[in-house]
This record gives structure tokens, C-alpha cells and sequence, in this order.
């Protein structure tokens, strides 16, 4: 039992399985046995996740995250006085701007204000009250609820194309890294293409593309098509890393057993090699799903997301381009949607940043 | 070496193929027409536009005529009876596909750019590159000051997150660049917008120049460019410092665990000296080396944060024509800037070489 020295040392990897003897013999009293029992055995995934929630941040993500996932999606389920698209129109009292009327008698020149009072329909633009949390918008929707909608909206575009993109960079750079030669060379060849697309102008451009009436797409889909498009130019840095990997874990021993043992190739690069990858995939992949939610707000903000009934977050930050008096006087319009944006985004960079230091064993504390 | 650069500047052209193919195709799929909404401002003011004139507007620009406008010609050229013009027409105008006519676009622009041609921008009626080369001066001045700033800030920054691992100092500092990540650039302008320029009033909310004044001195001038520009650099360099401070202390961390650095220690040598000679001169590699990356986006454009604060940056340029529907010019920037990612990643891997003796290009 040479292994036993290791496991003094506190996350060790090595896993040790008493044998039946250690067991059936108690009053043995040797020091290895001793220890064995004190020590903790775990396996690499205990270890990744004890690392993950040491540090404070990362559970700090989780948290964020978890919370808005609740926000959006049980959120509406509580919170249901108002649908989204629910116009309140128990009216409002609205002052309209005074009129002066003048009028001169002997005593002079007079000057009056005419004041009116005028009772609108729609309770647009209401602050903040019991009745509505955050408010109303400007065509009485109440802000609280549109949140909860556009987060949901946000948060599935930015996981379905992280997941696209990662299946399209797995795919493309496993084939890539396992086969070589003219295959590779095409494939990367295509990636730095890829690559040298100027992005965000690119999408503005397949923007007013999808705005094509003869494409038929209805106008709430048109950010899922874009972000579609989104995805297809932009798993190339996924590619890469898969690649990199794959060129250096194929020479390794337990491959040439793979291959002795006469695996298929399918099997060979997607039980074998793809797994010892996930590491840093799944870094790449949080770290770039605040990213998508961010390039998704950006296109709704420039008004190519979604329409303004079904809005996104950016959508409603939108609304300030062409109202300054929104953006001066109503934070609590356009302030809530981004404040979301940016706890998701936060959200995802903490719980990205503590995967990568607990899945690099050279981070060990 | 010679060889070398040689063998990625052929590459680099194959690219730029690649990526002018895609670009124009997706541009030619463009529902928004410049003459057809020039056409329709005209018919508003009152003028009629016959089909003739149409053609020729569309001709002239070097488009494709669409559908509706041949056949409204058609018609006209029957009507009055002008057969011979229409046969001609005929069989100028084919019957090619919308594939073929977009290929031969595209082979037509390729021959002009091999003549160093870029064409002349619709909407702004001067050369692309002129245009471009006009427009770049603001986004250049504010992409310049907000690279310097975030290096002054983010390097240091950087250094003492990982000289101070895990203690209080590390996680503010984290914390603070992480938030500075996560923030959407147009959120965060507005609210800087509304905060300093709106309710305080120290700054202004948009534009470059204050058009009210006039005949201002040279300080003036000064002072009111740094009143319109300093809440867009600080945006950038906020939203900026986070990557480069990442950067640096993921380096840092690197370096201050290598053997050399634990020798350095056992000499006895000052902690100062250990840190800024010996760990930070080595974690100047990736620094420079990213820095030389970063040189050609200097000049491409912010197109959010020029749009926000209303800047007339190639950025905002850019946005306003890919609205109109100006082709050469969506065209020539987007291939601008496709050129200037060819060449930072060019300089970059270059740099590398020049600063790491060790790195040898092959």
C-alpha cells in the first residue's frame, strides 16, 4: 500500500478502497490504517466542486444566477396582476401644459394661467406605487412584469446559442484535431475567416436582412434568427480550443489502448477525448454566455431584437434613444432591464472565473 | 523570418477573399435600396420620376435594377413606342438569375479593388476611403486616450491583485473590473450620461463641438472638446480595464510562481525589486504582445458608444449608412476593419517573436 503516503495530503486524488482485511481486523492498531481512516477520500469531481464553492465569488454567481432564473420564470407565476403586454387603463390625472391668457381692464395688464386637468385613459408613465412596483411605461405596461418577460427572452437566447456553439466548435474542432492534414487545414483555414468578420457590423448588417418582408419571419423571431446567424460565425475560437487539446491528448498512451482495442472513431473522439476537454469547454462556455446576453442586449438596443410588445432587456433600454424625457426623468423604466443585464452578465463572469481556478489543478490553495 | 512573413501575408489575402465573399453577399441581401428611397423623397417634393430616369439612376450607381422598376419601364417604352430601345434593353438586361447577377457584382467590385478602386459612398457622394479617412480622427482620439488610460490603470491594478492573492485588496479589485465587464456599454453610457451631463451638468450629453459658440480661443477649445469627450473615454475605459487587468494578474501569477522569482527571494533581494525587476519585466510579454493586437482597432470605431453620445466617429458613420442602404461604403468599412483584424493578429504573432528571444516563427 505505497499509496497511503499521498493521502495525507488533503485533496488528493488517489483513491484508495480499504481491503476487506483493513476492515475485519479493528484491533489492529498501525499507523497506516489509522490514517486511512482519517482521510477523506473524493473523487476529482468532489474535488472540482469543494474548490468551486470555497470561493466566495463563484457562489456569489450561482446566486445571481439562480435568483434571476426564479425572477423570470416563477417570478410571472407570483407576481401576476399584470400580463406583459397588459395595458393599465384605470387612467390618470394628467396636468397639461398651462395656457396664459391676458386680458387688460383699467387696472392694467393681467396675465393668467389656464390650468386643465385632463383624465387620460392609460396610467402611463406611473411611478413607482403598491399597484405597480416599478411603475409603468410609457403606454401604461407595467415595467415589473415586462422584466420578468424580457429576462426570459434574454436568458434562452444567450443558453441555446452557447450550446450551438459549443456543439458546432466541438464538432468542427474534434474532426479537425483528430484528422489533420486537408481536412484541418480547411477547417482552420475557415476559422480564420470566421475569425477576421468584423462581428458586430456583420449582424447589423444580416439585421435589416431578416427586416426582408419576403423572408416572412415574424418580427419576435427576428433576434432568434440573428442570434442563429451569431452562432454560426462565431464558434470558431471554440474550434481552436477543442483542437489544441485534441492534437496534444492524441498522442497520448490510453489513446494508443483506444486504438488497440479497435474503437470506432465516432467513439474514440467523442468517449475519449471530448471528456478530457470539458474542462476548459465549460469555462469558455459560461464565460461566454454573459457575452451572448450582452451582444443580445446590444442588437436590441440598436432596435434589430425584438419588437417593443415583446421586448428583451435591450429592447427596453431602447425606449431612451428617442425620448430624453424617459432617460432624464424615469430610471425606473429603463434602469431595472439594465441593472438584470448586468447581474446576469456579473452572474456568469464570477461563476466562469471560479470553474477555471477549480478546474486547473495549478490553482490548487 | 522573410519567409515566413511572406507565407502569412498570402494567407492573409485568402482571407480577406473569404471574408469580402461573405460580406457581400450578405450585403446584396439587403432589403434597404438608396435610389428607391431617394427615388420616393423626390416624388414627395412633387417631381415625378419616369421609369427612363429611374433606370438610369439605378444604372449609374452600378445596381441592379429591381424587378417592378424593368417592368414600369418596360410598359413606358411600349406605350411610347419606343421598340428599339426596348429590344436593346432586352438584351442587355438577361435574364440571369439573382445568384448570377450578385456573382458577377461581386467579380465586378473584386477587378475595382484590384485597381485600388473602393468605389464612391452614396449617401456621403466622396470616396470610401476618403470618407473613412474624414470620419476617423474623433474615434481614433478617443480610442488613443482610452488605451493609454486603460493600461495606467488596468497593469497596476493588475500587480497588486496577484502580489496580494486571495487577500481583501484581490477581491475588491476583482470585483470592481468584473462589474466594469458586465456592463452593457449603451446602459452604462446613458447612465453616465444622465448622471454627469444631464443632472450635474458638468459635461456635455452629445456631439463633438458646441455649435452655439463660436470664435472660441484655442484653450476654449480645449476645454469644450474635453467636456464633450470625457464621459465617452471614461465608458470605454471602464468597460475596457477588466480584460487587461485580468490579463495582467492571471500573468503576474504565473511569473511570481516560477523558480527564478523564489531565487531572487533567497538572494534577499527587496520584495520592491523582486516584484517590478525580476516578475513584472517577464509579465511584459503577453502585455506588449497584446498591445501590438490591439494597435489596429484603434482605428476602427466604437459603434455603440459613438451612437450613445451622438459622435461623428467612423462608428456612427457607418451605422447611419448601413440604415441607408449605402453599399460601397458598408462595404469598404466592413472590409476595413476585416483588414485591420488581418493585421493585428499579423503584429501580434510578430511582436511575440521580437520580445520573446526565445520564439522562433517558422
Amino acid at each position: 500500500m505505497e499509496n497511503k503516503e499521498f493521502n495525507n495530503l488533503e485533496e488528493s486524488a488517489v483513491e484508495v478502497t480499504p481491503t476487506p482485511a483493513d476492515i475485519e481486523e479493528p484491533d489492529y492498531k498501525g499507523d497506516d490504517e489509522l490514517l486511512e481512516r482519517n482521510v477523506k477520500l473524493m473523487s476529482p469531481m468532489q474535488m472540482v466542486l469543494r474548490r468551486f464553492f470555497r470561493s466566495k465569488l463563484s457562489i456569489i454567481g450561482l446566486v445571481l444566477i439562480i435568483g434571476l432564473f426564479v425572477f423570470c420564470w416563477v417570478g410571472p407565476l407570483i407576481y401576476n396582476k399584470w400580463e406583459p403586454t397588459e395595458m393599465d387603463n384605470s387612467g390618470k390625472w394628467e396636468v397639461e401644459t398651462p395656457v396664459v391668457i391676458e386680458y387688460e381692464d383699467e387696472d392694467g395688464k393681467h396675465e393668467f394661467y389656464k390650468v386643465t386637468e385632463v383624465k387620460k385613459k392609460a396610467n402611463a408613465l406611473a411611478d413607482p406605487s403598491s399597484d405597480h412596483p416599478l411603475g409603468t411605461d410609457k403606454i401604461g405596461r407595467d415595467v415589473l412584469a415586462r422584466v420578468m418577460e424580457g429576462g426570459k427572452v434574454s436568458l434562452t437566447i444567450s443558453f441555446l446559442s452557447v450550446f450551438i456553439i459549443t456543439l458546432f466548435g466541438v464538432v468542427f474542432g474534434g474532426i479537425a484535431g483528430y484528422f489533420g492534414g486537408v481536412i484541418d487545414n480547411i477547417i482552420m483555414r475557415l476559422c480564420d475567416i470566421l475569425m477576421c468578420l468584423p462581428g458586430f457590423p456583420i449582424l447589423l448588417i444580416v439585421g435589416t436582412v431578416l427586416q426582408n418582408e419576403s423572408l416572412g419571419i415574424a418580427s419576435q423571431h427576428r433576434i432568434y434568427y440573428l442570434m442563429g446567424f451569431l452562432t454560426l460565425i462565431s464558434w470558431s475560437g471554440t474550434a481552436r480550443l477543442v483542437r489544441g487539446q485534441i492534437l496534444s491528448l492524441r498522442e497520448q498512451e490510453y489513446m494508443v489502448a483506444a486504438e488497440a482495442m479497435g474503437y470506432s472513431t465516432g467513439r474514440k473522439i467523442f468517449k475519449h477525448l471530448v471528456p478530457n476537454v470539458m474542462p476548459q469547454l465549460i469555462v469558455s462556455m459560461t464565460l461566454s454566455l454573459g457575452s451572448m446576453i450582452l451582444y443580445e442586449a446590444s442588437l436590441s438596443y440598436l432596435g434589430l431584437g425584438a419588437p417593443e410588445q415583446h421586448a428583451a432587456w435591450g429592447t427596453m433600454i431602447n425606449i431612451v434613444v428617442e425620448d430624453p424625457n424617459i432617460l432624464e426623468n424615469y430610471f425606473n423604466i429603463w434602469g431595472p432591464p439594465g441593472i438584470c443585464i448586468i447581474l446576469a452578465v456579473l452572474g456568469f463572469n464570477f461563476i466562469g472565473d471560479g470553474l477555471r481556478d477549480a478546474l486547473d489543478p495549478k490553482m490548487r490553495r | 523570418m522573410l519567409k515566413y512573413i511572406l507565407k502569412r501575408l498570402g494567407l492573409s489575402i485568402l482571407i480577406l477573399l473569404g471574408v469580402s465573399l461573405i460580406l457581400y453577399f450578405l450585403i446584396r441581401c439587403m432589403p434597404v435600396d438608396f435610389i428607391r428611397s431617394k427615388i420616393d423623397a423626390m416624388n414627395q417634393g412633387g417631381a415625378t420620376i419616369k421609369p427612363d430616369a429611374q433606370v438610369t439612376m439605378y444604372t449609374s450607381y452600378g445596381l441592379d435594377v429591381p424587378e417592378d422598376v424593368v417592368e414600369e419601364y418596360r410598359n413606358q417604352l411600349k406605350t411610347e413606342g419606343r421598340l428599339e430601345e426596348l429590344d436593346k434593353f432586352n438584351k442587355e438586361y438577361g435574364n440571369d438569375s439573382g445568384f448570377v447577377k450578385m456573382l458577377k457584382g461581386y467579380l465586378g467590385w473584386l477587378g475595382k479593388i484590384c485597381r485600388l478602386d473602393f468605389g464612391k459612398s452614396f449617401k456621403y457622394g466622396d470616396n470610401v476611403v476618403n470618407v473613412i479617412k474624414d470620419n476617423m480622427g474623433v474615434s481614433f482620439a478617443i480610442a488613443l486616450i482610452a488605451t493609454i488610460f486603460e493600461f495606467l490603470i488596468a497593469i497596476p491594478l493588475g500587480i497588486t491583485a496577484a502580489t496580494h492573492q486571495y487577500s481583501i485588496r484581490d477581491y475588491i479589485v476583482t470585483i470592481l473590473v468584473m462589474i466594469g465587464i458586465s456592463l452593457p456599454a449603451f446602459f452604462f453610457g446613458q447612465v453616465l450620461k444622465n448622471l454627469l451631463a444631464m443632472k450635474l451638468g458638468w459635461f456635455y450629453p452629445s456631439g463633438l463641438v458646441n455649435a452655439a459658440v463660436s470664435g472660441m480661443t484655442f484653450w476654449e477649445q480645449i476645454v469644450d472638446y474635453f467636456r464633450h469627450l470625457f464621459i465617452p473615454i471614461l465608458t470605454v475605459v471602464i468597460l475596457s480595464i477588466g480584460g487587461r487587468m485580468r490579463m495582467t494578474r492571471t500573468n503576474m501569477l504565473e511569473v511570481m510562481n516560477s523558480d527564478y522569482i523564489r531565487t531572487a527571494r533567497a538572494k534577499g533581494l527587496k520584495e520592491k525589486t523582486v516584484i517590478y525587476k525580476h516578475a513584472f519585466r517577464n509579465t511584459l510579454i503577453p502585455l506588449v504582445t497584446s498591445l501590438a493586437g490591439l494597435l489596429p482597432s484603434l482605428f476602427s470605431g466604437a459603434i455603440i458608444t459613438e451612437q450613445v453620445f451622438d459622435l461623428p466617429g467612423i462608428g456612427n458613420i457607418a451605422l447611419q449608412a448601413m440604415s441607408a442602404g449605402d453599399i460601397p461604403f458598408i462595404m469598404g468599412y466592413n472590409m476595413f476593419l476585416a483588414l485591420l483584424s488581418v493585421i493585428g493578429v499579423l503584429l501580434s504573432d510578430l511582436m511575440y517573436a521580437v520580445v520573446d528571444p526565445r520564439v522562433k516563427l517558422s
